[in-house]
């Protein structure tokens, strides 16, 4: 069976190393900004964690006008393929959970993809509020 | 299942298998071989309009005939010799990126790609009308890709240029500036205000978004996008931070009510 990213809000501290984790595995100066997670500071016991569901039928392939998210075999995780992506940000408002970010710099949208398999966000959760299993 | 022949070919000295139909930047790409592009992209049709990709192409049986092509374009076969570096092929590279800036002296990004190859100032005569488009097609390819073929490019030559039919509003055309977005040299423009985006000499009306009210997108894309993708319209009215607040609501107040059924946490604990 196809691994998942399981959230444990409970335990999530929201000390957002999983945002640096993330921005750094994907993004080129490490920009905060464009991390594919997010951990939202509530207090003790309520912080949230939002990142992308991996929806069976997502909203964002289905608008994606040139194909450029497909479905990963071997992680179940849907990928931007960013050569194909014209970066419209038509999936960025598809998105019923606001989980699409866009890279305005590089004209792409960006997402999680569960790194290829090896979520940096659940490697370096100290908390193990994220763990990939 | 594919039933692909499969090529043997060589580029810069290197050996690669690679399916029939592919062409020698899909194959050099995905050996990670660089060939400098202007006019390509992975989604759309490529045209061989910038011809920067230009290689040199021989083969043993073409008794020593060799000469360059548009790598984007130029389908592989069975023993095929590439080179996609050489002083013959840079020289041509720099006369297209001189001639390219003798065309837009303005566009930045054609001033940082010939300053790539040593060319600060062109060598060639400016060209009079101001310009900053490069006719690399994108815009009018992408238009394709979404459905509309709204704009296109009119003249030959010298007059060549990317217009709307009878310099007109074209009436395909649904606003998404998806143009706009792809245009390596910002030359066509869009304005956004509240109610309005103005693009090609139309004013789409915009839709607001139904928590924040700032505008998401015209309506007439808005129409458009839900009939091609088979959505419900509503999944396109909320923009992305207005359904991320959402979002973020309901997971808190799952928490309120599930996790910590007596109130708040400490009670709990």
């Amino acid at each position: 069976m196809e691994k998942t990213l399981v959230i444990t809000p409970s335990r999530c501290t929201a000390c957002k190393t999983c945002e640096l984790a993330c921005s750094f595995k994907h993004v080129r100066n490490g920009a905060l900004g464009l991390s594919r997670i997010r951990a939202f500071m509530r207090g003790e016991g309520k912080n949230v964690i939002l990142t992308c569901f991996q929806c069976d039928e997502a909203a964002c392939v289905k608008v994606c006008p040139v194909t450029a998210l497909t479905r990963s075999e071997s992680t179940g995780a849907i990928e931007v393929d960013e050569g194909r992506c014209i970066g419209c940000g038509l999936c960025s408002v598809a998105c019923p959970f606001g989980h699409m970010n866009h890279d305005s710099a590089m004209r792409i949208a960006v997402k999680c993809d569960l790194c290829k398999g090896e979520p940096a966000c659940a490697t370096f959760c100290p908390t193990r509020t994220l763990e990939y299993k | 299942m594919t039933n692909n022949k499969t090529i043997n070919l060589e580029i810069d000295g290197r050996f690669f298998q690679a399916d029939e139909g592919m062409t020698i930047l899909e194959v050099a790409r995905r050996e990670g071989i660089e060939i400098p592009t202007l006019c390509q992209h992975d989604a759309l049709e490529p045209v061989g309009a910038c011809r920067l990709c230009l290689v040199e192409i021989t083969h043993p049986n073409w008794k020593g005939w060799k000469g360059l092509v548009t790598s984007c374009l130029y389908p592989i076969e069975e023993g095929l010799q590439v080179t996609t570096n050489n002083p013959e092929i840079h020289t041509a590279r720099k006369t297209l990126l001189d001639l390219l800036l003798a065309r837009c002296p303005e566009a930045t990004y054609i001033q940082k790609c010939a300053a790539e190859y040593g060319i600060t100032a062109t060598s060639f005569k400016k060209r009079e009308e101001e310009t900053t488009c490069i006719l690399c097609g994108l815009c009018v390819r992408v238009c394709a890709a979404k459905g509309c073929n709204a704009i296109g490019a009119t003249g030959r030559g010298i007059t060549k240029g990317i217009a709307v039919p009878f310099r007109q509003p074209p009436p395909d055309c649904i606003g998404c500036a998806s143009c706009a977005h792809i245009c390596p040299t910002d030359t066509i423009k869009y304005t956004d205000t509240e109610d309005l985006r103005k693009i090609w000499g139309h004013k789409f009306k915009m839709v607001k978004c139904v928590s924040c009210g700032r505008p998401v997108m015209p309506e007439k894309q808005l129409e458009f996008e839900a009939a091609k993708a088979g959505l419900d319209a509503k999944y396109l009215t909320t923009c992305p931070q207005c359904s991320q607040d959402q979002t973020l609501a309901t997971v808190q107040s799952s928490f309120q009510s599930k996790t910590v059924p007596g109130g708040s946490l400490e009670v709990a604990r």
